[in-house]
């Protein structure tokens, strides 16, 4: 390799450093803040803070952000076992069979990507209430199952399609039906794609706001995004603790997302373009 | 009749019905029943029930009686609406040029062999992951007020510190700003990933043929890209329109309306004026704008 093409190499990655740290500026800054009490953070003139405190991370145990966060866990693993169970199924049809049922599910997936959730919440909302879900995880565990629906089932069938299908053909052909061959052959071999698809549906419902905010209104209810959104207007001067919150909940999506990324391509293109 | 009891056929119907009765069918069948039922509670039930809302005129806490097309006039000779129409308009245009540049642009620079390249495409990715409201409170800050980063940024050029977030104009710049990069890492991935699907020896030919670098993406990347950018702006074009998060977590869709889109409309209808019949017909009117666009962009695919 000659100098000029190491040079070039090396010249590419140095301005992608710089565009990638411009990109994720706010998000750095946010970090960095949340180690500074709020009159350091409004008295101070450079980017890199002086001192670090955790005091706005201690503080927020006097604030209901713990309620917050097992709200958002609860609604999460319950929104994630709800569609992945319906997901899982319907991605094994789609990647086995083919027929005018399944043609018209597929079709009513890519509708429900484009689906405005708005024209849903308000007829939800009043049937809902006398069911006494509003207020409640089990409305937006309903709601979040469907709006992860089309991404997640799209993921599944993907993965199912990796897996060939003599092996089923096999458990076929020694009586088995095609629901006790997928049940006993095919989900024990499914392990990593089932557990990518969990991720995905667990960051979705985790990082939800619209429905949270228009079904969950108590502070005993809201999950984090509702609930650090009142935080934002009741102590509007406040940003050291708002932005220890907003740290605190962005910190589960990127761990997971670390564990996902590699799949992302997979969901997001075949979803997309398959339709 | 006779003719059809003679011949050894069965019936049409019944070889439908058979049909549906074979393990091809019920099997796919018992498989999709739970994501269908889903559907019909969450789709399919309110879409009627919301329909069927747009012609009364109830409230949250009791039914309304059957108006007719009242909400409809009342809602198209409101000049709130027109305005959000507008924005919406804007907001989605905005959003699709500078996702569609920025992706690409991101995409064309990722695929170059470079080290550390699997390290920058996850990072890139960052804006795309973390929570709406997450991203807007590190935004907010940075637009907060005169010492905010930036003003300061301004200020070291010598300019005035401006009020991003009371002044109609840049509130709409910034709600734009955010949504562009909030949503930019979906459109780069997935060019990426049509980016390299491109077969390598079309390159090729194009170098045999003498062409330039720029001219190999104009008639090579470009015209194979061409199908998955229409449908990745079909995508962009929906997601932008029912956006709640960007303009109502900003500033609750001000200052004055300014950032207020059909679906903030919409909610501000059904739960700050308890208003369920103008909330459900302005849903319905999103719903036609989108599906009208939506048309037109799958037209402008067939076509190519």
């Amino acid at each position: 390799m000659t100098n000029d093409t190491l040079l070039k190499r090396w010249g590419l990655t140095g301005a992608m450093t710089v565009i990638v740290l411009l990109v994720n500026l706010p998000i750095i800054l946010l970090m960095l803040n949340s180690l500074q009490t709020t009159e350091q953070i409004l008295a101070s003139r450079s980017i890199i803070p002086a001192s670090f405190t955790l005091a706005n991370y201690e503080g927020l145990t006097n604030t209901p952000f713990f309620t917050y966060l097992r709200n958002s866990l609860i609604v999460s693993l319950g929104a994630t076992a709800f569609s992945v169970t319906a997901a899982v199924l319907a991605g094994y049809a789609l990647s086995r069979f083919r027929n005018g049922l399944l043609d018209a599910y597929s079709t009513a997936l890519f509708a429900v990507q484009m689906f405005p959730i708005i024209l849903a919440l308000i007829p939800l909302f009043l049937l809902f209430r006398p069911l006494g879900f509003i207020n409640s995880p089990v409305s937006v565990i309903i709601v979040y199952a469907v709006v992860n629906l089309p991404f997640v089932t799209w993921m599944a069938r993907s993965y199912f399609d990796t897996i060939p299908r003599e092996l089923e053909e096999a458990a076929l052909i020694d009586g088995c039906g095609h629901i006790e061959a997928f049940i006993r052959i095919v989900l024990p071999l499914s392990g990593p794609g089932l557990a990518a698809v969990s991720i995905f549906a667990f960051l979705f419902s985790y990082n939800e706001f619209f429905v949270a905010n228009v079904f969950l209104r108590t502070t005993e209810a809201m999950t984090l995004p509702v609930g650090i959104q009142m935080f934002m207007q009741q102590f509007s001067t406040d940003w050291g603790s708002l932005m220890a919150a907003a740290t605190l909940t962005m910190m589960p999506t990127l761990i997971l997302f670390l564990f996902v990324q590699k799949f992302i391509t997979h969901g997001a293109i075949a979803g997309g373009v398959k339709g | 009749m006779t003719v059809a009891l003679d011949s050894n056929e069965a019936p049409a119907w019944r070889t439908r019905a058979r049909q549906m009765l074979a393990p091809e069918f019920v099997t796919p069948a018992i498989l999709l029943a739970p994501s269908v039922l889903l559907l019909l509670v969450v789709i399919a039930y309110p879409m009627v029930q919301g329909f069927f809302f747009s012609f009364t005129d109830g409230s949250l806490m009791k039914g309304g009686d059957v108006v007719g097309f009242e909400n409809y006039t009342k809602l198209l000779t409101s000049p709130a609406f027109w305005h959000s129409l507008r924005f919406s308009a804007i907001f989605a245009a905005c959003n699709i040029a500078g996702c569609y540049l920025l992706g690409l642009g991101l995409a064309l620079l990722l695929q170059m062999d470079m080290p550390g390249r699997g390290v920058f495409r996850v990072l890139l990715l960052l804006p795309w992951i973390v929570p709406s409201l997450v991203s807007i409170v590190s935004w907010r800050w940075m637009v907060n007020d005169e010492k905010a980063l930036f003003n300061q940024v301004i200020t070291l050029f010598g300019g005035d510190p401006i009020y991003f977030l009371s002044n109609s104009n840049w509130a709409v710049t910034i709600v734009i700003l955010i949504k562009i990069w909030r949503s930019f890492p979906f459109m780069m991935l997935s060019l990426l990933a049509a980016l390299q699907s491109i077969d390598r020896s079309l390159y090729e030919a194009a170098a045999i043929d003498g062409a330039t670098k720029w001219q190999s993406f104009w008639n090579v990347t470009l015209p194979q890209i061409k199908n998955i950018s229409i449908v990745l702006c079909l995508l962009m074009t929906i997601w932008s329109v029912n956006d709640f998060d960007t303009p109502w977590l900003l500033a609750q869709g001000g200052p004055a309306n300014a950032t207020e889109n059909l679906v903030v409309l919409a909610y501000r209808y059904t739960f700050a004026r308890n208003d369920v019949g103008m909330g459900a017909a302005t849903s319905f009117v999103t719903l036609f704008v989108l599906m009208a666009l939506v048309f037109f962009l799958l037209r402008l695919q067939r076509r190519s």
